[in-house]
């Protein structure tokens, strides 16, 4: 497969090239996915497929664009190779667009990732529907109302190459197991909870009884949710909900972001406006990692970046585009694993010093400007009084602004949330503006 | 990142397209099919797919061998175009092709799915096989012919086809666009232009031997603005879509969607945050409609009712709402957006009531569903494409106007929020939370608009909500800006709409400075 995928993208660039393409950079996948669900003890659904496709970015009379197709019989896939040149060459003369350096392409990561996991790939339906009715078993209740459970996997693999150099292939697996709980309330609520987890290798996963039992967990401490008091207090952010504010955090961090002046971070580069205790490193090289790459999208190989060091904005994600716009060099694209440094506490422990505040367990909507880093998020959680987490609470939102927020981070826990490409452990925030009742 | 939840936990969302990840992709000129159509009386399976009737009736017969109460094949050829103006220049472009038939078998409430992109009998058949294995029954009697049932007219019928149209014909568009924004404020440091155009081609052939064609066009331009004053710098962004062609694009709708995104722009250098807590918020009409797609549209989506996990389960026939209020889910508005002739199992779509003058009479039905209520179908069965099963989703979900205007409501109001710009919203199924993203909006002190406001998340129960709608103005519209709905990894397009209107009271999450 991978001998005919690496043909596949090697023969895209020569016929590219003989259409009259300067530079091609060509990726060839296929990937296979299956998903079981069962509700209440049934099964719901069963899918199983496997795509594949051809994507290419074109480098023409200094013009640029991108294809995909997902037609690959020979006669189809020359037309579109040909009608791609042609389409390219119609658009405007870019000064910025290059291919990458080729320099960039050396050095890549000689360590074994582990990111295929043979256990996956050997699994069978049976098995998959034997645990999906282990994690049903789990999700009994008084109150239940229905539970679907799910168990799904996939494997990819992607060859991609270049007219400059770059030859490369990835091969992932992934697994996913969880449930969704949904409960009768007072009134006409049905609370709803779910948990999930995955990674690349099934190897230290938690068991599907484990699974089941927190997914139930998870939908029994939304019962009697209601809203608490508008206030400004503490909040603590559960790990399974930090990676949202990490994420609106650093999405500006681009040299994309920069270019179109899109960007809070521009007047801030290099300057301790966050609290100094936070620090987050871009890690693509985690051994198992949802995000662990060898090379990024453009073919740039992989090394760890500093982002955010004592406080301070660091380094940017930088692609060879937007990095020449902004006179930058290129680091990477974007993010692969983001690991905020623990601390040296878990969630229950820093509750435990909080006299009032609310802890989040989830975000429901919400947003936040990119431009001035003004942010306004629905959330879901419980309140906290006197060290206990107390009654749950719902329909209330956050708002401030991202670059006060984060100075006003008073601690991180030890705890990442394992099963996401975000290492973002429990994270404590002072004088948060919480609305509610 | 990295996390695939394929079942969230009853939270859906909908937000402003940055992309028409509903259609598949297209570049211009490209062949999808084989360009030599065969014989046949059903032309598109011969002249678009390159597949004939037999291989049809086998895969069906392969699909219903173990039993089948529902069962298809869903044939679709997509093709989009999005082309970027970035920095005074068209900067890139990016086209697709997608190709691939997906393959449903239903028994009861079970459901097998496969697709294959390659389109051979063999690979329809092992396809139509692995998709079987959800039933376990006898055989069902595959059809002797397939009768082509032709659509009366389409919804969105255009001269030519996005796939015969040039990029010499767009980038002109594009660039007209680019000149009107960069000309009509000084302040305005950066232009971000990006275009969409798509075209769907589907064709379902159902276990009954019945055979549905639909061709769906879609385009879509965005404007994103960034301007600078006094070195502070504000962003903001409008954006106008619709299943039509070229012609869409007239001076009228560039300059109106170009002004949208002028104002909201600037205004945001006056705007500040409205106070924190619950106080009356007053809908502005159009855009506003994002409070019925969450508030009450996606927990009447029927899967979530059979299986008792909406928070309207229990709630059909009951009066939600004042008798001036009428919510409808409608598939048969001409052109736009969430306008569909058939659905994705290839029923006539049509307009659904949800709401009647205040009474809750039908969720929004696909098959599976309709079966279990024994009911007829709505129409309202969507999926993003052939790689997915279809669900039960909105189309264009809206607000009939009422027996109030838009002065009389702003007067009622002695301090709240008016909400005029959204940016996204999502709703908890079960539980019945829901939210949007205000992004401009004004505060409304003793009956009167009085400063502009920004970037609040407003938050509400949606049955609390419905009761808690005062006023409803006569002057309903339709918004014109295009909406994505996404829904357990699914988005499809869809359209809002409604008349201003009194809420009077929801959580507003402004802030309250400390004293």
């Amino acid at each position: 497969m991978l001998r005919e995928l690496t043909a596949r993208a090697a023969e895209a660039i020569e016929r590219a090239r003989a259409a009259g393409a300067d530079e091609v950079f060509a990726s060839a996948d296929r990937s296979r996915s299956v998903e079981v669900q069962v509700r209440d003890g049934e099964t719901e659904k069963l899918q199983e497929s496997t795509s594949r496709g051809l994507s290419v970015r074109l480098y023409v009379d200094g013009r640029y664009a991108t294809y995909r197709t997902s037609d690959l019989r020979p006669e189809p896939l020359a037309a579109f190779l040909r009608d791609a040149v042609a389409m390219t060459r119609a658009l405007e003369v870019d000064p910025f667009r290059v291919i990458p350096d080729p320099a960039l392409y050396a050095g890549r990561p000689t360590v074994d990732l582990e990111l295929k996991d043979p256990a996956v790939l050997a699994l069978d339906m049976d098995t998959r529907v034997r645990w999906c009715m282990e994690l049903n078993a789990q999700c009994r209740h008084e109150r239940l109302v229905s539970a679907t459970v799910g168990v799904s996997d996939s494997h990819s693999l992607v060859a991609s190459a270049s007219s400059n150099g770059f030859s490369g292939h990835h091969e992932r697996t992934g697994h996913w197991r969880g449930g969704t709980v949904t409960l009768r309330d007072e009134g006409d609520a049905r609370p709803a909870g779910s948990y999930w987890v995955g990674g690349r290798h099934l190897e230290g996963l938690p068991s599907t009884e484990e699974v089941g039992q927190k997914a139930l967990e998870d939908a029994t401490r939304r019962l009697g949710a209601g809203q608490g008091p508008t206030r400004r207090t503490t909040m603590i952010v559960d790990p399974r909900a930090t990676a949202r504010l990490i994420g609106l955090l650093l999405g500006p961090a681009s040299a994309g972001a920069f270019s179109q002046e899109r960007s809070f971070w521009r007047s801030r580069m290099g300057a301790r406006v966050l609290a100094e205790r936070l620090e987050i490193v871009d890690d693509p090289l985690i051994v198992r990692g949802l995000g662990s790459r060898y090379y990024d999208g453009e073919g740039i190989a992989a090394r760890r970046l500093p982002v955010v060091t004592g406080g301070a904005l660091q380094n940017l994600f930088v692609d060879t585009y937007y990095g020449r716009k902004i006179e930058r060099a290129p680091t990477t694209g974007g993010a692969s694993n983001l690991v905020v440094t623990p601390g040296t506490r878990d969630l229950a422990a820093i509750v435990a010093d909080v006299n009032e505040g609310y802890l989040v367990t989830s975000w429901l909507g919400g947003n936040s400007d990119a431009t001035t880093a003004d942010f306004s998020l629905g959330m879901r959680g419980h309140a906290i009084a006197d060290g206990q987490v107390g009654a749950p609470v719902q329909e209330m939102n956050i708002t401030g602004n991202l670059i006060e927020l984060f100075a006003h981070l008073a601690e991180v826990g030890d705890d990442p949330w394992p099963y996401s490409s975000y290492r973002v452990p429990t994270l404590a925030f002072e004088g948060v503006q919480f609305s509610g009742a | 990142m990295g996390r695939r939840h394929f079942i969230e936990a009853g939270a859906v969302a909908l937000s402003a397209p940055g992309v028409l990840s509903a259609c598949g992709s297209a570049a211009q000129h490209l062949a999808a099919g084989p360009t030599t159509p065969q014989a046949s009386p059903l032309d598109p399976f011969a002249s678009i797919f390159g597949v004939d009737e037999a291989m049809v009736r086998g895969a069906l017969a392969e699909l219903t061998s173990r039993g089948a109460d529902q069962a298809e094949l869903y044939f679709q050829s997509s093709r989009s175009t999005s082309i970027d103006y970035e920095d005074g220049i068209i900067s890139r472009a990016h086209a697709s092709v997608d190709l691939g038939v997906g393959l449903r078998c239903v028994v009861g409430e079970q459901t097998g799915y496969a697709y294959t992109e390659e389109l051979t009998r063999e690979s329809m058949v092992a396809a139509a096989r692995t998709a079987a294995a959800i039933a376990h029954g006898a055989a069902v009697a595959p059809p002797q012919r397939i009768v082509h049932d032709p659509l009366a007219a389409s919804r969105y019928a255009i001269d030519v086809p996005w796939r015969d149209v040039g990029v010499d014909r767009k980038l002109p568009i594009i660039q007209r666009a680019a000149a009107l924004a960069r000309a009509a404020d000084p302040a305005i440091v950066k232009v971000e232009i990006s275009w969409a155009d798509a075209e769907s081609r589907v064709l379902i052939a159902d276990m009954h031997g019945r055979l549905v064609f639909d061709e769906r066009p879609m385009t879509r331009m965005y404007v994103t603005l960034t301007a600078e004053r006094g070195g502070e710098r504000q962003t903001n962004r409008a954006n106008i879509a619709a299943r039509q062609g070229p012609d869409f694009y007239s001076e009228e709708n560039l300059q109106r969607v170009v002004q949208q995104a002028v104002d909201r722009t600037m205004i945001l250098f006056e705007a500040t945050r409205p106070p924190a807590g619950e106080m009356p918020v007053v809908l502005a009409a159009g855009a506003s409609g994002i409070l019925l797609h969450e508030a009450i549209g996606h927990g009447m989506e029927a899967d979530f009712n059979r299986k008792q996990i909406s928070i309207y389960a229990d709630m059909l026939g009951r009066q939600v709402a004042e008798p001036f209020v009428t919510i409808v889910d409608d598939g048969t508005l001409e052109h736009e957006r969430g306008a569909l002739n058939v659905d994705d199992e290839g029923r006539p779509a049509g307009r659904t009531v949800l709401v009647d003058r205040g009474r809750l009479v039908s969720y929004l039905h696909d098959g599976i569903s309709s079966r279990h209520y024994d009911v007829e179908a709505t129409g309202s069965g969507r999926r993003q494409s052939f790689r997915h099963a279809p669900m039960p989703r909105m189309r264009c979900t809206y607000m009939e106007g009422g027996p109030h205007t838009r002065d009389e409501i702003i007067a009622a109001v002695p301090r709240g929020i008016l909400a005029e710009t959204f940016t996204n919203g999502q709703v908890q199924i079960g539980a019945g939370d829901y939210t949007f993203y205000i992004k401009n909006g004004w505060l409304i002190e003793d009956g009167r608009l009085t400063a502009p406001i920004k970037d609040v998340n407003i938050i509400g129960t949606g049955p609390e909500t419905l009761r808690r709608i005062s006023m409803v103005a006569d002057d309903a519209q339709l918004d014109t800006g295009g909406w994505t709905c996404g829904k357990r990894g699914q988005s499809v397009p869809v359209s809002i709409g409604i008349p201003t209107v009194l809420v009077r009271q929801l959580t507003v999450g402004g802030e309250n400075r400390a004293s």
